[in-house]
This record gives structure tokens, C-alpha cells and sequence, in this order.
């Protein structure tokens, strides 16, 4: 069963993004759309950035002022399929959406028995 | 067979996970205070946590989405974050509150320098958190908590006066001496009905429901833990209005420190009754502790999309390890500053009520949309329970910070 159309608001943004390992990576922030009278998607966005820009003025500085503005694009190209989230084409990695590279994952492996379950 | 165990497991640990420090401070209290009267408010505080903890259960079992997932989605990034971010504030006032509890009780057990056990009760919960599974925290927990069982059979030995008991079932006002008692009595409404619905038992509940897998076919399952657990879950809380009422209110005192109220089971059952009443309450205010420092790394994670879950290696979920270990520290931060546990109690307890519409809202509205829910979508019975409950907490929620304020937290 296929149809011919996505509602944006409903069915992407605020999504669960999952990279080609299936490793959960972040949620999509916001949309990045181009054209004038046919719009079409471009990008997904994902970040602070992204997230922060949908608060109020106010919000949106102390948010930025406490996480940062890091923002990361998504060429559309790079999706690969939506369901209830949406699948990238390959690794988090790839994106710089890998949690194992982040400072949480420097701390928590200092830590005895982090790898295990 | 092994269903069956499952069952039954589940059932006992709802139960032994239903009472923390709030509704123990609350339901003792209100009972020494107002005697039977507030008895029909558990009833409804119990049919509520029902309706939603089964319908949390429900969404997590069907959809595979976790509450804070569904409040994004439902609510938009905005609101979404008002709710986390309060979700996350009262976590952190429960989990320091808890702590504060287990202290206390080490205190009563062993002795010793308070801040030291405060520090003790860290070392331990990070240690059980960090070592155990989530299936080995939440039955040990759960298990070993129904020990605070005793306060049952004291409610028995101490009070037999059935047609009164069953009075307080049906919504009354009680005798009181001035107007100003009647607000002191809506306080402990308020109160009550909030920590008998306290928000992380359905995040909780619910993110319990996705480390173990559940799929469309444990619908069932859910509901009679559900329903059985949180049905025996409230015969201990209407024990502890009981023993309110018919051991503390004749001597005019009005208990407020876990110590006080474990007199009751000492009264009856002497230093048996002690020991299993403190050692009952260690292990409900223990896992209260952990529940609430699990929710709230699983609500951040599940709103910000981080990997998450005990059952990964914290290597490969190390944001959501993090979290809950910063949850500990700052819980733990609050209560070092000497701060009284009970009060921290009464503005968690009063601050959850404030975000349970937010909380719940997002849920009523997944579970009633059949083309999320497929065959499992809300029937009458849910829909309806869940309509009122909404209506009836945001009614609660205008009203809990005005009480707070006007009552003096309940004294009056």
C-alpha cells in the first residue's frame, strides 16, 4: 500500500532518526525546504540549532546559551525510508550523530564495567 | 508456566512499587488528621494510575513508542520541552526526596552522621543501578518493598471498625473546626491524589514495558498487572489511612517522619514490626529513588532521540548512562544542603500534579487514534476514564499551588 504523499508536520518532524545500523541518532529538529512555488525537502535538520529556532526569542537564547548551536544537515538523498522513524542511508558516524565520539561516551568508559550489559 | 510467573511477578512488583515516601507522608498524615475521610480519594487515585499506567503500557506494548516520543510528536518541540523540562525537575525533587527518606532510615537502623548515610545511600543506588539489570533492580525492588505489607497487618490488629472504615469510601467532607480546615482537607486531596498518580510511574511503567520487549500480544498481560498490582498496590495505602487514623489520630499526633509512622507496626508487633516496617520502607523509597532517576534519563533521551535502555552496554548508550548518574548527583546535591526530605515530599508531590494534564494529554490522544492503535485503540470504558481524569487533574492542577500557598503545605 503506497501513497503519493507525506504530511511534513505529522510524519517527519520530531521524528526518531535511526542510522543504516539501526543505532538511534538523534530526532529530526527541523526542515529544510527550497523553491518558490513547487517546495521540495532538501535536508533534515538535527542539532540545537535547528531545535532552538522553533523556541520563543528568549528560550531560544538561553537554550543556545546552555547546549550550544550545533546544527548538522542531512542531504534528503541521504534518507533511505520512513516509517514511524526515519532510516538513513549509511552509519551515524557519517553525520557526526555517533554518540561513541561525544564527551558522554569519554566519561562513561572511564567507568568499570561499561561495556557490559 | 513460565506466562504464568511472569504474571504474578509483575503483580507483586506494581504492588511493592506503588508506595513511596509522598503517599506514605501523605496517607498517614491525612489519615491522623481527618481520620476515614480520605479514603474514597485513594479509590479514585488508584482507578486513575489504572486507566493510565494501562493505557501507558498499551501504547508502549502496540506502538513501540515510549511517552516522551509521543509528547513530541503530539505536542511540538515547544511544549514537548515545557514538559520535559518539568517532568525533569519533579523527577529530580522525587529521587532527592527518596534519598533523603533512605537516610533517615539508615539512620534509624544503624545510627549515625545523617549527610554521611545521605552519601552512603548515593554510593549504593549508583553501584545497584550501574551493576544490575533492569529485570534484577525492578524485582528485587519491588519485591523486598512488600515487606512494608506489616503496615496491613497492623491496620488489621489495630482497627476493626468496618462500617466506619467503609464510610470514608464514599466522597465526603469531614467535621472540622473552622473554614480553614476545610482547605487543609482539599491540600490533602490534592496531595494524596497526586502521589497515588505521581507521572514516573507511567514513564516508568512504560519504558519497563519496552526493555522487556512487549509486542501487540502482551495487551493482556498488561492489563491484569495493571489492574491486580495497582488493586493491591492501594489495599496498602488504605492501610496507611488507617493506621492514620486509628493509631495516630486518638493520640493527637500527626506523623510526618517515615520514624513516626513506622511506630504503628512497632506498636503491635514490637521490634519485629519495627524492623520490617524500616527495612519495607528502605526498599519502596529505594526504588522510588531509582525509578525516578531511570525516568528522567529516559524521558530526556527519548525526547532528544539519544540511544538509550539498561539492557545496552552503557558504552553504547553512554548519554542516557550519564544522565541518570547526573540525576543521582544532583538529587543528591538538593538533599546535602540539609534541606527537610518531607518538604522536599510535599512541593514534589504538589509540582506533579501541576504537569500530570501536560503529561497525560499526549497519551489520551495516541491511544484513542486508531491509526496508531490499530484493534487496540481506547474502548468506551478508556476513553471515558481517561476524559475524566483529565479533566478532574487539570481542575487539580489550578488548584495544588493556591492550597500549597493559602494552607501553609498543609499545616494550616
Amino acid at each position: 500500500m503506497s501513497r503519493h504523499y507525506l504530511d511534513l508536520s505529522r510524519e517527519l518532524l520530531d521524528r526518531q532518526i535511526v542510522d543504516s545500523n539501526h543505532m538511534l541518532c538523534g530526532k529530526v529538529d527541523d526542515i529544510e525546504i527550497e523553491g518558490k512555488e513547487a517546495l521540495r525537502v532538501v535536508a533534515i535538520l538535527v542539532g540545537n540549532r535547528a531545535a532552538s529556532g522553533r523556541l520563543p526569542e528568549l528560550a531560544k537564547r538561553v537554550s543556545r546559551g546552555l547546549f550550544g548551536s550545533q546544527l548538522i544537515r542531512i542531504p534528503w538523498k541521504e534518507v533511505d525510508v520512513i516509517t514511524h522513524q526515519v532510516k538513513l542511508k549509511s552509519p551515524a558516524a557519517e553525520f557526526g550523530l555517533d554518540e561513541r565520539k561525544g564527551f558522554a561516551f569519554k566519561i562513561v568508559s572511564l567507568l568499570p564495567g561499561s561495556w557490559k550489559k | 508456566m513460565k506466562k504464568a510467573l511472569e504474571i504474578f511477578l509483575g503483580i507483586l512488583t506494581a504492588m511493592g512499587g506503588f508506595v513511596e515516601i509522598g503517599e506514605l507522608v501523605f496517607s498517614v498524615d491525612g489519615g491522623a488528621k481527618f481520620g476515614y475521610s480520605l479514603l474514597w480519594v485513594v479509590i479514585v487515585g488508584t482507578v486513575g494510575i489504572m486507566t493510565y499506567g494501562e493505557m501507558s503500557g498499551r501504547i508502549a506494548a502496540v506502538t513501540s513508542q515510549p511517552v516522551f516520543f509521543l509528547i513530541r510528536q503530539r505536542a511540538g518541540y515547544a511544549a514537548g520541552l515545557t514538559t520535559l523540562l518539568a517532568a525533569l525537575a519533579v523527577s529530580l525533587l522525587t529521587c532527592a526526596a527518596e534519598i533523603g527518606g533512605v537516610a533517615i532510615i539508615l539512620k534509624l537502623l544503624f545510627g549515625g552522621n545523617y549527610f554521611l548515610l545521605v552519601i552512603i545511600a548515593l554510593v549504593f543506588f549508583l553501584t545497584v543501578v550501574w551493576f544490575l539489570s533492569f529485570q534484577a533492580i525492578e524485582r528485587v525492588f519491588g519485591l523486598l518493598g512488600l515487606l512494608i505489607l506489616v503496615f496491613v497487618a497492623a491496620a488489621f490488629y489495630l482497627d476493626n471498625n468496618w462500617s466506619q472504615i467503609a464510610s470514608g469510601f464514599v466522597p465526603n467532607l469531614p467535621a472540622v473546626e473552622t473554614s480553614k480546615d476545610y482547605l487543609v482537607y482539599f491540600y490533602f486531596v490534592v496531595a494524596l491524589l497526586s502521589s497515588l498518580m505521581l507521572p514516573y510511574e507511567t514513564y516508568f511503567y512504560a519504558a519497563g514495558a519496552l526493555e522487556d520487549g512487549w509486542n501487540p500480544s502482551d495487551v493482556n498481560l498488561n492489563r491484569v498487572i495493571v489492574i491486580i498490582g495497582f488493586a493491591f498496590g492501594a489495599l496498602l495505602a488504605v492501610a496507611l489511612v488507617v493506621v492514620g487514623a486509628s493509631y495516630f489520630k486518638p493520640m493527637l499526633i500527626e506523623p510526618q517522619l517515615p520514624g513516626t509512622v513506622a511506630l504503628a507496626p512497632a506498636s503491635v508487633f514490637g521490634k519485629v514490626g519495627l524492623i520490617l516496617g524500616l527495612l519495607g520502607m528502605f526498599f519502596a523509597f529505594g526504588g522510588a529513588a531509582i525509578e525516578n532517576a531511570l525516568s528522567g534519563a529516559y524521558n530526556t533521551a527519548h525526547f532528544l532521540g539519544w540511544t538509550w535502555g539498561k539492557f545496552r552496554p552503557p558504552k553504547d548508550a553512554p548519554r542516557f548512562h550519564l544522565a541518570w548518574i547526573l540525576i543521582f548527583l544532583i538529587a543528591t546535591l538538593v538533599i546535602l544542603t540539609g534541606v527537610d526530605p518531607v518538604q522536599v515530599v510535599e512541593y514534589s508531590v504538589i509540582f506533579s500534579v501541576v504537569i500530570l494534564p501536560l503529561t497525560y494529554a499526549p497519551m489520551l490522544s495516541v491511544a484513542n487514534d486508531p491509526d496508531e492503535m490499530g484493534p487496540h485503540v481506547n474502548g468506551i470504558l478508556a476513553k471515558s476514564l481517561g476524559w475524566f481524569y483529565l479533566i478532574l487533574l487539570s481542575i487539580a492542577a489550578v488548584a495544588a499551588l493556591p492550597l500549597l500557598v493559602i494552607t501553609n503545605g498543609g499545616k494550616g
